[in-house]
């Protein structure tokens, strides 16, 4: 039914990320990008950015293509898809919206009025 | 297309005929999740729950599929407006209670394809603010809120 846990595990460590959240912004406002034009756009080392991109490249995240010296990053579109459907909106969104459905019941148990009916 | 499903189970101060009001009436579905609601809580019903206001908001099919209080209620929601809601065409959503102490754990489970999530995440990150946004809900939760001791 559901994907493997580790698999899904290591995707939401991997975009849990603000860093690399960012790193996949960037990417997809920028069709792409090496660590050295990442690393000219945000406030870490070249060498933390490609740090980063590793994690990201290991959960299928990023594609690499060899660009001159370096390694040129797009987003999968397909892989980020899934990320945020599955991480992101889904869960986080369902988390939300039960501790609102505990509030209410909860208010209504302890006697207050429901002042929207 | 990769079937997928989410669990969650929480406990709830409250009557399982409380929390079933909660999680099946549409008066109530419309304060912790969509911005208007209409359908029926029978089995079979056929509405729609929308999301944002006027002209700018999207409207979102919602079938009721089982409702028996105080045990459970479940729905399908997402399908094509001009289609019967199916398993392959919508997400199941599924709210079992069942009596703890003085009050209620609350089993929900949300199963469907992860594509169908992902068109789905599209819309709600369009309106980001009524997915996770306590800015936008706290205003309308205020009357229920200000009454309570806040345990965030």
């Amino acid at each position: 039914m559901t994907s493997p846990v580790a698999v899904d595990d290591e995707l939401w460590s991997a975009i849990g990320d603000p860093t690399r959240r960012r790193m996949l912004d960037l990417l997809l406002a920028d069709g792409g990008g090496t660590a050295s034009s990442l690393g000219r756009q945000l406030p870490v080392t070249r060498q933390a950015v490609a740090k980063h991109l590793g994690v990201l490249d290991r959960v299928g995240l990023v594609r690499a293509t060899a660009a001159g010296r370096e390694r040129r990053y797009r987003v999968d579109d397909a892989q980020l898809a899934v990320a945020v459907a599955q991480l992101t909106s889904v869960g986080t969104a369902w988390d939300a919206r039960l501790q609102r459905i505990k509030r209410i019941a909860e208010a209504i148990q302890h006697g207050t009025t429901n002042t929207e009916e | 297309m990769e079937y997928g499903t989410i669990e969650r189970e929480i406990y709830i101060d409250a009557a399982p005929e409380v929390v079933f009001d909660v999680v099946s009436t549409p008066e109530h579905l419309a304060q912790w999740w969509p911005d208007t609601a209409r359908y029926e809580p029978v089995p079979g019903s056929v509405g729609e729950i929308t999301f944002g206001d006027g002209d700018a908001g999207k409207v979102v099919p919602f079938t009721v599929v089982d409702a028996v209080p105080p045990r459970t209620f479940s729905f399908r929601w997402a399908h094509p407006a001009d289609q019967p809601a199916t398993d392959s065409n919508s997400l199941l959503v599924t709210f079992d209670l069942r009596p703890s102490g003085a009050g209620t754990l609350l089993a929900f489970r949300e199963t469907g394809f992860r594509e169908q999530g992902w068109e789905i995440a599209v819309l709600e990150q369009q309106y980001r603010d009524h997915v996770t946004g306590w800015d936008h809900f706290l205003p309308r939760l205020a009357p229920y809120v200000a009454t309570l001791q806040v345990r965030p």
